[in-house]
């Protein structure tokens, strides 16, 4: 097995290598047969990359230990499930999953535009898409082999790190990379465009399910991610602005900036340059984030370590970008378009500032993070910014743009009328304010929470205000009830209000994030059995301990009784792990969550005589940020669902 | 120019403007020098700190320097620079030993640094956890003989 997963990676790359050589001759040569020859050859690429995940998956399944990412990432005592996902547990295999789910991806674009005859640009295309295949394959093949052996064979596994052994760290990274390659295919599309000079939206309109899916998938493995620190790491938060956290979250505000510009040209034929812009920033942030948690130049609570593929990341990215201000400016005047925006209160303008405040943040958070080096590089010495300057920087920046998320959907296209404008505004206005004057009875003072409210409020409001009118309309024309009318309306126009859903989304993640932070409650304290501490309403009383063993793990359980107002209203198991094969134990996470707060609790030590250590916080409001999360994921598909009547 | 492009002109100016104010004023604030234990105790830089100056320092924790109170909630331990094992820095945290805190490994901590107790008090203590994704330093072949 270990043979043939050398083999077939080894093929693989020849395919890649040699489609590239067939579609540079057909285009040299005008040679169609060529350029179908070249589409097989990726294929047969793909099919490669395929048996060697299998191999790699079958040497896991095994308990192959003689291989040395195997033998790194697995044992025998982990379960079953586990030894498959601990495929992209490490650097190496990571490697062979995006190889793979690249080579898939393009597999499928060839597969979608099959009834279609190739026009100019797709050659192109397929050069750009194989030409970062073989990037990712050159890798596995020469540099970082996941079918490394150790030339003898250990009688066991070192075993999957423990935080890893957990749903969400187990889903967290391959969509998180689903999202990164998938920017890949619109970024082909938008090189090609720019070799032919194909100036029009056809790129645009013919990757835009791959964007908004791609997005889609970076913001679930955002919020993986964030779910797993909460639930797993046991350190009470979501987000840290860690170097690795912000890695994903760069390419993810400078998407959602491109997703809102390409539908202006789309509908306008402006703001062609700067898409193609934005698409190539996506397309190297993505490179760039898989590059920082490899290089190690950052110091990160959780990256790969220093892994010798720094430099090849570093080469590559420069490469890419080269070319492609190369590209932009040869074909730059053929992009320039006569057209502008013709009013600063049109729906375009609040676009281009969404743009500009989405890229603001972007670049604090790039200039945050790599602070250190640049620093080191200018002064000599380090100077680090840590969670306060992501958190004073970026907080405004948010409020801004979810203000402009509000006036948005207000505002038509070209030139809104200042009636129009009136009408529209005045009843999400005064029930934004009502929320906030409530808001500040309850005694939420804190000014950033207060505005995040208030906005959130206003942002809601329009959207409800927007799809009230529509249902009432449709009404009279068609004289439905309004739930069928609602309904219909939802799917028959799903683009728009998929996109007013994850605003909507948006807006309850906002009043969870600005809850939980400024009002979040933290205690820590050690209990004897029979003892209680208090934080908020809640009282907790350490009732019981226990110790038993399960799968690979032992395990140790303080029983919490949990009170309000004198009655036991809940308990929680909070726990300690030992795994076996890890050195540390690990901390479980106690969570009791309602819609009003969490409670969550964690044990980081245990004493003599069971006396244990709690860490207690409340969380208010928390659990809207998944909800909010789980909206936008939704409203997202929702807007990609392509409708029936297909323009063939 | 036409006259709304050109309101748009300024008001994307006035935005960036502002962007620009509020990350040097969140520069401004927030950052902090990072340096190694053996850099705070004897470069210029780390001698030039005021005492409430806060600053991150990075170490390896010595070896049967721990001394953990569950009950308070205290941890002292000393950090030694990773190149220079001879310089060594107290450090007192008051919080939860994090699971991952053991002998070797390398604490990041955040604080203030009193140069005459040659005493680290820190408000943040990050630990990189040992296996990090990779198990690097720990070669299998070793490991298993």
């Amino acid at each position: 097995m270990i043979t043939f997963g050398n083999f077939s990676q080894a093929a693989a790359l020849f395919f890649t290598l040699l489609s590239m050589g067939l579609l540079l001759c057909g285009l040299s040569r005008n040679n169609v047969r060529l350029v179908q020859a070249g589409k097989r050859a990726l294929i047969s690429a793909a099919i490669a990359t395929t048996l060697a995940s299998i191999a790699l998956a079958y040497l896991f399944l095994t308990d192959n230990f003689s291989v040395e990412y195997v033998a790194s990432y697995s044992d025998r005592a982990l379960p079953l499930f586990y030894k498959l996902t601990a495929f992209w547990a490490g650097q190496k295999g990571s490697l062979l999953f995006w190889a793979w789910v690249l080579s898939l991806f393009i597999a499928l674009v060839i597969f979608n535009n099959r009834r279609e005859a190739d026009d100019r640009n797709t050659p192109y295309v397929y050069l750009v898409l194989a030409g970062t295949l073989a990037f990712f394959l050159f890798l596995l093949c020469a540099v970082s082999s996941p079918f490394e052996t150790l030339g003898f064979l250990p009688r066991d596994g070192q075993g999957l790190n423990p935080m890893l052994q957990n749903p969400g760290m187990i889903f967290h990274p391959p969509t998180l990379f689903l999202g990164y390659i998938g920017f890949t295919i619109p970024f082909a599309y938008a090189i090609a465009a720019m070799i032919t000079g194909n100036t029009g939206a056809d790129w645009i309109r013919k990757t835009r399910a791959w964007n908004v899916l791609s997005w889609i998938f970076l913001s679930i493995g955002i919020i993986l991610g964030g779910q797993w620190a909460y639930v797993e790491l046991g350190w009470g938060g979501y987000w840290a602005w860690d170097p690795v956290e912000n890695a994903s979250f760069i390419p993810w505000l400078v998407s959602t900036a491109f997703i809102h510009t390409a539908i202006i040209q789309e509908r306008r034929g402006i703001m062609k340059v700067w898409n193609m812009v934005l698409i190539q920033l996506t397309f190297l942030l993505c490179i760039f984030g898989t590059y920082l948690v490899r290089s190690g130049i950052l110091q990160s609570v959780h990256d790969f370590g220093s892994t010798g593929l720094g430099g090849y990341f570093l080469v590559f990215m420069l490469v890419a970008m080269i070319g492609g201000i190369y590209l932009l400016a040869e074909s730059y005047s053929e992009f320039r378009t006569p057209g502008s925006i013709e009013s600063y209160l049109s729906r375009e303008s609040t676009f281009l500032f969404n743009n500009v405040v989405l890229l603001a943040l972007a670049f604090a958070t790039l200039l945050g993070t790599i602070f250190p080096i640049l620093s080191e590089i200018v002064t000599g010495n380090k100077i680090t910014v840590g969670q306060p300057f992501f958190n004073q920087v970026n907080t405004p920046l948010f409020l801004i743009l979810l203000l402009l998320t509000g006036i948005c959907p207000l505002i038509g296209w070209r030139k809104a009328s200042a009636t129009n404008l009136k009408r529209n505004f005045l009843g999400p206005a005064l029930t934004a304010l009502v929320c906030g004057f409530i808001m500040l009875a309850f005694g939420v003072t804190q000014p950033y929470a207060l505005l995040a409210f208030l906005l959130s409020a206003f942002v809601g409001a329009t959207i409800v205000q927007e799809y009230l009118t529509a249902i009432r309309s449709r009404k009279k024309l068609t004289g439905e009830s309004s739930a069928s009318a609602g309904l219909r309306l939802l799917w028959k126009m799903r683009r728009r209000y998929g996109g007013h859903i994850v605003h909507f989304g948006l807006a309850m993640m906002v009043i969870g994030i600005a809850a939980s932070s400024a009002y979040k409650l933290e205690k820590q304290g050690t209990l004897r059995q029979g003892e209680s501490m208090s934080i908020g309403d809640f009282e907790l009383k350490y009732e019981s301990f226990r110790q038993y063993e399960k799968f690979n793990r032992t395990i140790y359980a303080a029983t919490l009784g949990v009170f309000r107002d004198g009655n036991r209203i809940d308990e929680l198991d909070a726990e300690r792990r030992y795994y076996i094969n890890a050195k540390q134990p690990t901390t479980e996470v106690a969570i009791r969550s309602t819609l009003a707060q969490d409670l969550y609790v964690t044990m980081p030590g245990i004493g003599q005589g069971n006396e244990i250590t709690l860490k207690v916080a409340v969380n208010p409001l928390l659990i809207w940020i998944w909800f909010g999360s789980f909206l936008m994921v939704i409203g997202g598909i929702l807007a990609i669902i392509p409708s029936r009547r297909k323009a063939s | 120019m036409k006259k709304s492009n050109k309101k748009v002109l300024i008001a994307v100016l006035v935005l960036l403007a502002s962007v620009g104010f509020l990350i040097y004023r969140g520069l401004a604030n927030t950052s902090v020098y990072y340096m190694t234990a053996g850099e705070l105790k004897t470069s210029t830089l780390g001698r030039q700190l005021g005492a409430d100056q806060t600053v991150r320092v990075g170490g390896l924790v010595v070896d049967g320097s721990i001394d953990y109170n569950q009950r308070d909630l205290s941890l002292r331990f000393s950090i030694k620079d990773e190149n220079n094992p001879q310089e060594v820095i107290d450090a007192l945290y008051n919080g939860a030993k994090p699971d991952a805190f053991e002998p070797e490994i390398e604490a990041l901590l955040e604080g203030t640094y009193d140069r005459d107790k040659n005493l680290f008090l820190a408000d943040t203590l990050l630990v990189k956890c040992p296996s990090k994704y990779e198990s690097e330093q720990e070669n299998p072949k070793e490991a298993r003989q």
